[in-house]
């Protein structure tokens, strides 16, 4: 027996008064896998690092995993990776908790019982291999291939590919994304003519004006944003941040503007008429590629009202200071700075979004780019160009095939609500439990929680449970996948291979290599392995349509383009300006490489490809709008209302616009309907309090609550820890007479939720905010339990053009708990 | 409240005191018995290594064996890997030892060598750094293994602070904390 | 001699947390379960601390990234009866966990409350899977820990140069916090080499130093436009 001294201690504990010395050392409380005891005890101690992209938000940053002996022990940002360059956010860094969680799914599990109450049976992956392809065999045998629903969460790039490629070899045209990026894009669908997310140059900008963008925590990729804040902060560019609640963005931006929940579109027209009417905006874009500046007039020869004059009419500051709650000087002063500093930039997001009016208002947010001309310019507003990846062998799509793609896809709004969009999860929801356009047979759903996000949890459950059989792809049980008949668990992106590239917003085409640094802890499998593998089963044109092995294949295929289109570099070198310059000098080419086995070998080693020199695109080839120019008068938008017109039956009673208009609730006639305005947010009842909900960094989309040091990082900077918080400004506490710390109710007239409130002042008066992420009931022992969800009190409600769920279109009252 | 113990009567202080020297007495020998005996007891290893014929009749040196001795902080028991180099399919010798060997090879196990030179979790030791900075040959610590003829099974010289502590102010070299503990 | 020092420059930081999850993760800090964690037994090494002023709407936000400041006079060293915390020859405040009995009387010396206590069992992942860091010693309940300015990389970094027989080079020691700053807010090298950042932003006309008045000499140095 050997003895230690602290075992020792611990024998004559009360004597020695070392009490408290509890015996734990790394013999106790690590208990690897025996093949890993004698490894972690006696081996040589090899530090290894291997490069890999994060995966655990959208943010795509670059990692570098540190391995001992082959197990990973610490992850840090790649230095080289353009995106993140070095940095990591809370979450990232946690990502080893994700790895070596023990809640994850170690083997395909098929529920016996009802959902909440049955058990999970594990099953082998030949089983649930033979279940799937069975039933996906017998609907193409009956020819209702589109009874197939995929519903995916944030897959991006070549997996989003292979996925849809798969829906179509089989036969359906039903592949959609929960997360709200295909509403997002809605409004530049309207302004740009195209649904590319814009990127923006904030490194040569002057001023940095954004409306509820929470960049910096709810961003696309909050460490890239950070990293041009902080190189920012040597070339003081101004940042101005406008928005109810004081975010980490706004705490940091130079000036914090609140305004009022659901009127960002008001105030970004009020500093429009302050551009205008000063004449501060860049006339020569507005003449020369602008559509509906001025007044016009159509073909039939009816005269239209112009943004110029709809503008000068209805948002005189006085009226907008009404409106918003900023104050007329305010806005004055902000329109003359935005007018008066060349290399202004607006951007629009978050809460501008988060509501009823979202799409009009970020549609009166980007006229301000409009209006100054930002586009292709220095410090403006451009599109970056996709990665040069070779094209894979088209999709062989037999009769079945062809059959179910033609069908109407089963998202579609069926009524006239969310004329823009083909999903939203309202419609996903309604038309499965109306069975319209026709009933659904099979869904697969992957990793990402549609059920938590949703703000109509009980039709949502509701549709769940009528759905016939759901199959899960997921590395953990969470609220969704508990009404999944079958759980198929894929490995984590630290297992995996995968691909990030062009991350939306960033402003360079890149392409981040994910590729597997420890082999995976359990009976999981890669999700794009499982995709080759189930075509393979169904045989005839599917299997046909993917002749690859597995999915690392599929990207080394789709590398093949890039290494012979021989532009970029790979990242090697990082982003430091000597050899940025040098790389210019030499034209940016990789002919460095001999064969292209070479080339890959380098990139798995570096991690990430890049491209940082576009070709400039001339301002009258980006728009794809009808005009062919930014359009303040949304064409797109007027042919979409007469189009759902034309639909309807002439003698019902709706065949008229006004009819269609009052039941998209839109307020405004005649052009307004179709220009930039200020929609009033139908908010109920005579509630004093509007209702936000922002995302903390350690945790982002409720997916950080299953690691226990993220639950932990919870609420750091109000000391909260794994519970939910309200803060509430301290006029607001005294009036109902609640302190710091106390227990108070916060009720909407669905449902009311208990939290704790914080009293700061960096929050709106009659404006309380809640963290989202929290509020599980499920998701694994660290998740469930904790915290409240915010959602769960919300209204129905959506915006009314893209169905983006209005998360700030809820008012609330409030009590103090006894 | 009053304090009982200040009203005890000088002869009972007597007694309690002299109960305390005595388990005081008690506890002073548990600790010498446990760390003075325990960790001398011998460990049997799997094979009945010979360092001797390895070194003198083979040739070898420790580095062939004990690898990252010099690179890394761990000088590591050799595996199989490095027993095969010299040790095939066809036995070297008639010994008894190299046959449990060519089992262990034959059936891919790592054979379960007890180490014996263990230091604790909180404790940072480099091989490398005592080896090639220091200039410390093997034998200093781990004893006249050239002429070993069994395994090793028991620690040459302890591995207890006050031998580290007594090199390293011998050698005038650091006495700080933090060099070795972590 | 080296003298190290950190500088944190809060005009750059953000707040974000990335450098309290490093450190957590880096140093092998036990998690803190709900109950625990809101009686206040949280142990961050790396703390940010925000913190508001004046009133709405004009508000500034404090956020305050706060290792251990590794004082040139400390005031925990002299308090600690068992030698379990001394200024060591780096200059580094060393806390030696197995020579701690768990008096606390440091944590009382410290007027930057930079140190913590293991006041419960500590805790990491359940599960086989810890993901330790091989580095850096587990801790048991009843010490003191604090901030080492990760010590352990120190001590790899020397070895590596002692045996190549050169000096320290600027930027190759850096502690995980300054390592992963996404903002580039951490600078940390040695202020006694005239070439590194460290030593032209602490001598910046925005550094300075928390309670310098003390007297202890700490050597974290804040830069801000605001004082």
């Amino acid at each position: 027996m050997e003895i230690k001294r602290r075992d020792f201690l611990k024998l004559f504990g009360g004597f020695s008064g070392a009490l408290l010395l509890g015996g734990c050392g790394l013999d106790e409380v690590l208990e690897v896998p025996a093949s890993w005891v004698n490894k972690v005890k006696n081996g040589p101690k090899i530090e290894t690092w291997k490069n890999t992209i994060c995966g655990l938000c959208s943010g795509g940053c670059g990692i570098q995993v540190r391995l001992i002996d082959g197990l990973p022990v610490h992850i840090k940002g790649n230095p080289n990776y353009p995106v993140n360059q070095g940095g990591m956010c809370p979450l990232g860094i946690n990502a080893l908790h994700h790895l070596y969680n023990p809640d994850r799914i170690q083997i395909p599990m098929k529920r016996v019982g009802n959902p909440l109450t049955g058990k999970w049976e594990p099953i082998s992956w030949e089983d649930a291999f033979k279940i799937i392809s069975q039933r996906l065999i017998k609907l193409r045998r009956q020819n209702i291939t589109h009874q197939l629903v995929i519903l995916g969460s944030g897959e991006r790039g070549v997996m989003k590919e292979l996925i849809s490629r798969f829906a179509s070899a089989y036969g359906s045209p039903n592949y959609y994304q929960f997360s709200s990026l295909p509403n997002d894009v809605v409004p530049y669908l309207l302004v740009h003519g195209q649904s590319q997310i814009p990127s923006y140059d904030f490194l040569n900008a002057k001023i940095i004006l954004s409306f509820g963008s929470n960049f910096l925590e709810e961003g696309f990729s909050p460490i890239y944003y950070t990293k041009l804040y902080s190189h920012h902060r040597e070339q003081q560019t101004r940042y101005i941040q406008i928005e109810p609640r004081m975010s980490l963005t706004a705490a940091n931006a130079d000036s914090w503007v609140p305004i009022r929940p659901g009127t960002y579109g008001a105030l970004a027209l009020g500093l429009a008429y302050v551009l205008i009417r000063e004449e501060l905006y860049n006339e020569d874009f507005v003449t020369k590629y602008t559509f509906g500046f001025e007044d016009w007039i159509d073909k039939e020869s009816k005269k239209h009202i112009g943004f110029r004059n709809y503008v000068l009419e209805n948002y005189y500051p006085e009226k907008v200071s009404e409106i918003t709650g900023v104050s007329s000087e305010l806005i004055l002063e902000l329109g003359r700075e935005l007018g008066n500093t060349p290399r202004a930039l607006v951007l629009g997001g978050g809460g501008a979004l988060d509501n009823t009016n979202g799409t009009f208002s970020m549609m009166a947010i980007q006229s301000l780019n409009g209006l100054l001309g930002n586009y292709e310019r220095k410090g403006g507003i451009y599109f970056i160009d996709e990665p040069p990846y070779s094209k894979l062998p088209p999709v062989i799509e037999d009769s079945i095939a062809k059959n179910g793609n033609k069908k109407e896809p089963h998202a579609k709004p069926q009524d006239i609500s969310f004329p823009l969009t083909n999903f939203s999860i309202e419609s996903f929801t309604k038309n499965i439990l109306r069975d319209n356009p026709y009933p659904i047979d099979t869904l697969f759903l992957f990793r990402g929680n549609p059920l938590f996000h949703s703000i109509n949890h009980h039709e949502f459950v509701d549709a769940l449970k009528k759905t016939p059989f759901i199959v899960s792809f997921d590395s953990f049980i969470n609220e969704t996948n508990e009404y999944a008949h079958l759980i198929l668990p894929v490995n984590t992106f630290l297992e995996d291979w995968n691909e990030s590239s062009n991350i939306p917003s960033v402003g360079f085409s890149h392409i981040g290599i994910q590729q597997p640094v420890v082999e995976p802890l359990f009976s999981t499998r890669s999700m794009g392995d499982i995709f080759i593998d189930l075509a393979k089963q169904i045989g005839g044109t599917v299997s046909d349509s993917f002749p690859f092995e597995n999915y690392k294949q599929v990207i080394e295929h789709k590398l093949l383009g890039v290494y012979n289109s021989g532009r970029g570099a790979i990242a090697s070198k990082g982003v430091k300006k000597m050899w940025l310059e040098y790389l210019q000098q030499r034209g940016w080419q990789i002919s460095r490489y001999s064969s292209y086995e070479e080339f890959w070998d380098q990139l798995l080693k570096d991690g990430g490809w890049w491209n940082p020199i576009r070709e400039e695109k001339r301002l009258n080839e980006i728009f794809k709008t009808p005009s062919g120019k930014f359009e303040f008068y949304s064409q797109k938008l007027k042919n979409s209302l007469d189009t759902l017109l034309k639909n309807q039956k002439e003698n019902d009673s709706t065949h008229n616009l006004e009819s269609i208009l009052s039941r998209l609730n839109i307020t405004a006639r005649g052009d307004a309907v179709y220009l930039p305005h200020h929609e009033i947010v139908p908010y109920e009842g005579e509630k004093p309090f509007y209702f936000t909900t922002f995302q903390v960094l350690p945790n982002r989309d409720g997916k950080g609550a299953n690691l226990p040091l993220m639950q932990e990082m919870f609420g750091y900077s109000v000391r909260s820890y794994w519970r939910s918080w309200v803060e509430i400004n301290p006029i607001n506490a005294e009036e109902y007479g609640i302190k710091d710390g106390d227990w108070i109710w916060i009720e909407s007239s669905i449902n009311r939720i208990k939290v704790q409130a914080k009293v700061i002042p960096a929050i709106m008066p009659n404006v309380i905010a809640i963290p989202f992420g929290l509020g599980h009931t499920s998701y694994g022992r660290y998740a469930k339990g904790y915290g409240v969800n915010p959602n769960s009190i919300m209204h129905n409600l959506y915006d009314y053009l893209s169905g983006k769920p209005a998360l700030d279109g809820t008012k609330v009252k409030i009590s103090l708990a006894s | 409240m009053q304090i009982n113990f200040l009203k005890i009567k000088p002869f009972n202080i007597f007694i309690i005191v002299l109960i305390f020297f005595i388990i005081a007495l008690i506890f002073l020998l548990v600790f010498i018995i446990l760390f003075q005996f325990l960790p001398v007891k011998n460990q049997k290893q799997p094979i009945a290594y010979n360092h001797k014929v390895h070194i003198e009749t083979a040739g070898l040196q420790c580095i062939d064996c004990h690898v990252s001795v010099e690179q890394r902080a761990f000088a590591t028991l050799p595996s199989i890997e490095i027993c095969q180099n010299c040790h095939s399919s066809d036995p070297l010798t008639e010994s008894e030892e190299e046959k449990k060997l060519l089992t262990y090879i034959s059936e891919g196990k790592e054979i379960p060598w007890i180490k014996i030179y263990n230091i604790p979790d909180h404790v940072y030791f480099s091989h490398r750094r005592h080896v090639i900075r220091g200039e410390i040959s093997c034998s200093e610590c781990h004893g006249n293994i050239n002429e070993m003829t069994s395994p090793v099974s028991a620690q040459f010289k302890m591995m207890s602070m006050n031998n580290c502590m007594k090199c390293h102010k011998e050698r005038k070299v650091t006495t700080d904390c933090l060099a070795c503990h972590r | 001699m080296s003298k190290w020092r950190m500088v944190i420059d809060l005009d750059k930081c953000t707040g974000c947390g990335s450098c309290m999850a490093a450190c957590k993760m880096e140093n092998n800090i036990p998690i803190v379960d709900s109950k625990e964690a809101n009686e206040g037994g949280v142990l961050n090494w790396m703390d940010v601390i925000t913190q508001y002023h004046g009133d709405y709407p004009n508000i500034e936000v404090d956020r305050l990234p706060k290792p251990c400041f590794q004082c040139d006079h400390p005031p925990c060293t002299k308090v600690c009866p068992v030698r379990a915390t001394y200024l060591n020859p780096d200059g580094l405040v060393a806390q030696i966990y197995h020579r701690c009995i768990g008096c606390r009387y440091c944590m009382t010396a410290c007027p930057y409350t930079s140190k913590v206590f293991n006041w419960y069992e500590p805790k990491w992942l359940d599960g086989p899977y810890k993901c330790f860091n091989p580095d850096v010693s587990i801790r048991m309940t009843g010490v003191v820990e604090k901030c080492s300015f990760c010590s352990h990389r120190l001590m790899k970094v020397k070895e590596d140069a002692a045996l190549e027989d050169r000096p320290i080079l600027d930027g190759e020691y850096e502690p995980a916090c300054a390592e992963i700053c996404p903002a580039d807010a951490i600078y940390f090298g040695d202020a006694e080499n005239k070439n590194s950042e460290v030593y032209k932003l602490s001598r910046s006309y925005r550094a300075s130093r928390v309670m310098d008045d003390l007297g202890l000499e700490p050597k974290v140095y804040y830069l801000s436009k605001r004082s």
